[in-house]
């Protein structure tokens, strides 16, 4: 099978390499070894300086409404993060004490969502908290399994009964500005948060919840609805095990579904992410790319890894990949004339791109736009 | 192998980060809250059943084996095949006669053929319907298949001769619903093939890829069969250096995958030899064979990837296929289970939780409104027909219309 | 008597401090269990969890072997849900003399240790993990024990008897009247609250820490700390425990637990400021994949779950201050007759797995000392959880139909998981999935044993301990707990001080899985919940 670019890795890099190419009139095929780190994805990116408008036109034309308020955001510990650009189900605040009288309300047997450290955070804050929880028949199924009361299944079930959330907390509203819901809706119908925000008479607030994240999942389900309307091909699933490489250019890719059935294209552009998605391995000895053999930017002495503070920023999270300045990948200290690299992946490599999503949405444009030049 | 320098689990269960995300595309979870679902069935369970059988969960029986978990796997741990295992190794409940019936293609077919005007007018009856939900616990919804008078190995036969003159050859293992039910899917296979110039011959004797037994607790019986066709398949393969092809999406993944990771049956020399037949039929056009189509075809299709081919990855070449129909009017269904998963949507207490999954795919059918749907595996087929009443069609038989 | 008086006070909550405070309260007295951290978190919390046959020191030390073969039999009847009963064998490798196996087996029935010689074909039929190059098998009566169960277990027989116990509290001083010790001065590490208590008699079962708590009394008690190394496997790889047939060395027992298994261990002095500090070394890793590898070659190539260590309380013999004549059995020091200081004893030295017979003489001296005069009964009456043998039986019992989260509290509790049951199905809810762990399971725990923070909890529970070492299960139990204990400020500290107490095992061990496990962790904990 011939493509104009094959992306291996389908994560935010990687669909947003895809979908730029593949409005660019290229055809393109995106392959992923299962579902990516979008599914933790809290809702905010990280880091972002002002995004660039094609990053935002990116996103709408995709049915993900993004917001540019650079503040803090509320966590599910009930601790701020700053952050600029999140989905519009997220809110952004100029400073912590965003409200005086606070309703927070979960579902009885829900431990995902912790609503006791958010109104201590919250109270720490000056802002006095109410906790309430609910108690729907609806939920009862999810009481049969010890397991399930999760994110996800309770976001498929509120995309029919959210209607019954708003009713049960307007009787319990009494004098409060802010009610904070956990981010349990809006999954299937992107249009949920909005028709709840309306219909309750104060400012709405969706707090996050353990993983998987159900905004992360939506975004994740829109992009990839997005590609494959462009023409993309998504090989969910399938994993890159060996590459074909000539004097420096990659020919083709073999895959463990599609064996002998080569990948060719004219371009690679490889965002397999970290250590979580296996685009670095380790093992005692040594940190390595495993489908190219790239040359791999970590320390020598596996002690020099760890802080053993795990609060502290750990060093085994900067390794990463080498590219040279227009993301060529670098293998043997030479780079490979159409393999491109993007995203966490990288590592600390490359930093003139920035850091965490803010890098992985510019190198992904930055190869696309290399890509594109030739 | 330095110390440590990788590591090794069955069916990668170890590699496990418990992220979760394989709950959120189980099918079985959204419908049936007593399914422990695919992360405690699978990696969770299993470091308990290691320490003592006696923990393994009588529940782990509403999985589907669909195969959703895989896919969705960051990790490449294979879910469904450690839930299979630990079915396979730790449930002794003796199978129930309506599962032996369910999962005998082979016996059921062989009863029903020479009578199948017969069984086909009195399966089709609502008082048989509701007999069989009373006494066997056969759901009154589904329909049975119908079965075909002739079979298609016989029919096959018949046309050995000319077959034989093909300057290339494939063999074909046509399965237990082309064989007793639909052989008219396997005749257009010979159609296609034949326009290609691919003659198509038998393997000497198939037996019933086994996927039913195997789900249905009888894996025993299953291994019998897998030992006996892949010794078919090297005949084939090894011995005559033929390729084999199926039409049927899950004899394929059996044959490939559930034999060696389910059944501990080795298709080492075998496994890449055994394609789907629209893989083989689209990599001959892709290195430049050619196909007459009908001018004026015209079919308004949507396209339903059944779960083990999305687990495959193979769903893409029945895609392109079809897209290179002149007058399609394509559609790619969103990917969603059917819900009816082989013998278990069959079964009454599965009924409303089959229902349930494919509700999502049934829904998008209908807003499509094609004029057929298309899909490789014959139980989606009955599923979408059942439920929908759409018509559902094998893209080779489409593409065997769509040519002259 | 008033609320802080009592007959004895125990410093010490390891194994031997909660034995011996469940002898003293069966036998009548008003006890008090003080200890500065939590339960077992001394040496009882850090070894293999072996249930010792006594075979290992069958040749060496033929007392200490005698002893381990009877109570190894009498926790077989008392302990039976912290218990095990695996049974072990001890390989010969074709590099090991197999003309050993011989004197060991004589040694072991000498000792009344059965032990049976079988033909290497059937240790591997037994025993699938192991080595297939071996060359000799002896198989004897091991078993593997669940030492933050049993500690947890006597504790709550001793509160059940009216004994009181005060966690996270630290003996500052000692109340001295003369030559005599009438009492204690108390912190809490939590609160900062100050104390005393009062007892004719304290009892110091502080293993390698009781040197300097007998300093504290004014008295010497030559102690060595040993540090011991050990790996715990994310699975459990094999199911009887597999010993080296040969001298005892490093790295020679691999011992199954649950849904794990560890391999240990290694032996090397260190100064008394390093205990509250051990950390595993990479040398001590490589030491213990290496040489577990010869035991069962798989463990070369199974994920690693976290590394640990601990310090064994070696005593130096009485006569012997310089510490050369070193004693691994037990010792009971009545520092009346030794150094002419009355009210105070210190029990010392022995092993996990003899603690019951420790706890026995120390209490036995108690009692000499306060005039009582009742027998002992802790080799007859079981521990709470322990009244029936089979973990089936009893949840079959509680629930007829039990599903797996049951079975696995029926396997933890033992017959304490009726109290599991309480007919709201909430409380069947998942906190860990990882090891199955329930609401109510940790309810139970919270309600009787002494809970404040997760790494308690984790103890007594197992929540944590699975492969994802608290990464979900962490903050919901968190929820529980700032619930029970009506405090959210000091459990958003205590989550962040369970998380640090995970990292500090899963580095040293860090690549493969278990760094991607780790990886995974600080974006969820950071970036997904801000912590």
């Amino acid at each position: 099978m011939k493509f104009d670019t094959v992306i291996i890795g389908g994560g935010l890099s990687g669909m947003i390499a895809g979908i730029t190419l593949q409005k660019a009139g290229q055809r393109t095929a995106i392959i992923s070894t299962g579902q990516n780190a979008l599914h933790f994805f809290s809702g905010s990116f990280e880091s972002m300086q002002e995004p660039e408008q094609r990053v935002l036109d990116l996103f709408a034309e995709a049915g993900v409404r993004l917001h540019y308020t650079p503040g803090v955001r509320l966590m599910p510990l009930g601790t701020f993060k700053e952050s600029a650009l999140s989905l519009e189900d997220v809110d952004l605040f100029p400073t912590p004490a965003f409200a005086k009288k606070v309703l927070i309300v979960n579902f009885t047997g829900y431990h995902d969502f912790f609503s006791s450290f958010l109104a201590e955070g919250l109270e720490k804050q000056g802002m006095s908290c109410r906790v309430r929880f609910l108690n729907l028949p609806e939920m009862e199924r999810f009481e049969q399994s010890p397991s399930e009361m999760r994110s996800v299944q309770i976001a498929r079930t509120m995309d029919r009964v959210w209607e019954k959330v708003v009713q049960e907390v307007r009787v319990l509203l009494k004098d409060e500005d802010t009610v904070i819901l956990p981010q349990v809706f809006g999954l299937q119908d992107t249009s949920v948060p909005g028709r709840i925000r309306q219909n309750i008479p104060a400012r709405v607030i969706f707090a996050g919840t353990l993983p998987p994240s159900v905004p992360g999942l939506r975004t994740q389900i829109l992009l990839k609805q997005r590609y494959q309307l462009l023409g993309g091909t998504y090989l969910m699933g399938d994993e890159v095990v060996r590459a074909h490489t000539h004097r420096g250019v990659v020919h083709s890719v073999a895959t463990k579904n599609l064996d002998n059935h080569y990948v060719e294209a004219d371009s690679f552009i490889l965002s397999t992410g970290s250590f979580f998605s296996k685009g670095l391995v380790s093992n005692p000895f040594e940190v390595f790319e495993p489908i190219f053999g790239l040359d791999v930017e970590f320390k020598e002495d596996r002690n020099e890894w760890y802080n053993p503070a795990f609060k502290e920023d750990q060093p085994y999270m900067h390794f990463g990949v080498k590219a040279d300045a227009n993301l060529h990948a670098l293998k043997d200290g030479k780079p490979l004339k159409n393999l491109y690299v993007a995203g966490s992946v990288l590592g600390d490599n490359c930093p003139e791109f920035g850091t965490a999503a803010g890098k992985a949405i510019r190198t992904a444009l930055h190869a696309v736009d290399q890509i594109l030049k030739k | 192998m330095k110390l440590q320098e990788y590591t090794e689990s069955k069916h990668n269960f170890e590699e496990c980060m418990k992220c979760t995300v394989c709950t959120a595309y189980c099918p079985v979870l959204q419908a049936n809250p007593l399914y422990p679902g695919p992360k405690q069935a699978g990696p969770d369970g299993e470091r308990l059943r290691l320490k003592d059988p006696y923990f393994f969960n009588q529940a782990l029986k509403y999985c589907l084996n669909c195969k959703r978990c895989e896919v969705a796997c960051p990790s490449g741990v294979n879910v469904a095949d450690l839930i299979q295992s630990a079915r396979i190794k730790y449930d002794h409940t003796p199978p129930k006669l309506r599962d032996r019936i369910l999962a005998s293609t082979d016996f059921m077919g062989k009863l029903a053929r020479p009578f199948a005007p017969i069984v086909n007018g009195v399966t089709s009856l609502g008082i048989t319907k509701t007999v069989l939900d009373a006494t066997l616990k056969i759901d009154h919804h589904r329909t049975f298949p119908k079965y075909s008078g002739m079979g298609f190995e016989s029919w096959l036969k018949l046309h050995r001769k000319e077959q034989a003159e093909f300057p290339e050859q494939v063999a074909y293992f046509h399965g237990c619903y082309v064989n007793y039910n639909y052989p008219q899917l396997g005749k257009d296979l010979v159609k296609v093939l034949n326009a290609l110039g691919v003659g198509v011959q038998l393997l000497e004797k198939e037996k019933c890829c086994g996927i039913a037994l195997i789900t249905n607790g009888m894996s025993a019986e299953a291994r019998k069969h897998a030992v006996h066709n892949i010794g078919q398949l090297r005949q084939a393969v090894v011995d005559k250096g033929l390729k084999v092809l199926t039409t049927s999406s899950t004899c394929a993944l059996t044959m490939r995958d559930e034999y060696p990771n389910l059944l501990g049956v080795d298709n080492a020399d075998v496994r890449e030899s055994l394609l789907l037949a629209t893989r083989f039929i689209y990599e001959k056009l892709e290195k430049g064979a050619q196909l007459k189509f009908k001018p004026g075809y015209h079919k308004k299709i949507a396209y339903h990837t059944p779960c083990h081919l999305e687990k495959m990855g193979w769903g893409i070449f029945s895609q392109k296929l079809l897209q290179m129909i002149p007058g399609v009017e394509f559609t790619l269904l969103d990917t969603n289970c059917c819900g009816i998963s082989g013998t278990y949507g069959f079964k009454k207490e599965n009924y409303e939780v089959s229902q349930a999954i494919g509700e999502a795919l049934f829904t998008q059918i209908r807003a499509v409104n094609p004029e057929v749907v298309a899909c490789d595996c014959e139980t989606c087929k009955w599923q979408i027909e059942m439920s929908t009443g759409y018509t559902v069609m094998n893209p080779i038989s489409i593409l065997a219309e769509a040519i002259e | 008597m008033n609320a802080n008086e009592f007959d004895v006070i125990i410093i010490g909550g390891g194994i031997t401090g909660a034995g011996t405070q469940r002898d003293c309260a069966m036998r009548g007295l008003r006890t008090l269990l003080i200890e500065r951290s939590d339960i077992a978190t001394g040496a009882t919390g850090r070894n293999h969890g072996l249930l010792h046959s006594g075979a290992r020191y069958a040749v060496n030390d033929a007392e200490s072997a005698e002893e381990c073969i009877k109570e190894n039999m009498i926790l077989r009847r008392i302990a039976a849900h912290c218990i095990d009963e695996t049974d072990g064998l001890f390989i010969t490798l074709p590099e090991d003399d197999l003309g050993y196996q011989q004197t060991f087996v004589d040694a072991c029935r000498h000792a009344g240790i059965s032990a049976e010689i079988i033909d290497p074909e059937l240790a591997r039929r037994l025993e699938p993990s192991v080595n297939p190059d071996l060359i000799g098998a002896v198989r004897v009566p091991d078993g593997s024990v669940d030492p933050f169960r049993l500690c947890a277990a006597n504790m709550l027989d001793a509160k059940l008897h009216g004994g009181q116990v005060r966690l996270h509290t630290e003996v500052t001083g000692f109340i001295k009247e003369g030559d005599t010790i009438k009492g204690v001065h108390t912190r809490n590490r939590q609160t900062g609250e100050e104390c005393d208590y009062y007892a004719p008699v304290t009892v110091n079962a502080c293993g390698i820490w009781g040197q300097h708590i007998a300093e504290m009394a004014g008295v010497k008690v030559g102690m060595f700390p040993a540090k011991g190394a050990l790996l715990i496997f994310a699975h459990r790889v094999n199911n009887l425990v597999i010993n080296r047939c040969r001298k005892p060395s490093n790295a020679d027992i691999l011992v199954p637990g649950d849904t794990v298994c560890v391999i240990g261990t290694t032996s090397t002095r260190i100064p008394f400021e390093e205990c509250d500090h051990v950390a595993v070394t990479p040398d001590e890793v490589t030491l213990l994949i290496t040489e577990g590898a010869k035991l069962a070659p798989s463990l070369s190539s199974t994920r690693i779950l976290r590394a640990y260590a601990g310090v064994r309380p070696l005593v130096s013999a009485d006569d012997d201050p310089s510490g050369r004549n070193i004693s691994r059995g037990i010792v009971c020091l009545d520092h009346e007759t030794r150094d002419g200081l009355k009210g105070f004893i210190t029990i010392t030295g022995g092993k996990l797995m003899t603690y019951r017979l420790m706890a026995e003489i120390a209490t036995d001296a108690v009692c000499r000392k306060l005039a009582v005069q009742k027998a002992c009964q802790t080799a007859d009456i079981p521990l709470p959880g322990s009244e029936e043998k089979s973990y089936e039986a009893v949840a079959q019992k509680i629930w007829e139909a039990p599903t797996t989260a049951q079975k696995a509290a029926a396997s933890r509790m033992g017959t304490s998981a009726a109290r599991i049951r309480t007919g709201n199905k909430r409380d069947d809810a998942l906190i860990c999935e990882c090891e199955e762990v329930s609401v109510g399971e940790i309810n139970a725990a919270i309600d009787r044993l002494e809970v404040s923070t997760l790494t308690d909890l984790r103890r007594r529970t197992r929540v944590g301990m699975g492969t994802c070492q608290g990464e979900f299960c962490a903050c919901r139990a968190a929820g529980l707990l700032a619930k029970a204990h009506g405090c959210v400020e000091s459990e958003r500290t205590d989550l962040e001080d369970f998380l640090q107490e995970r990292w500090k095992g899963n580095f040293p061990i860090g690549w493969g899985d278990t760094l991607r496990e780790a990886e995974y962790t600080q974006w969820v904990y950071k970036h997904v919940l801000g912590l």
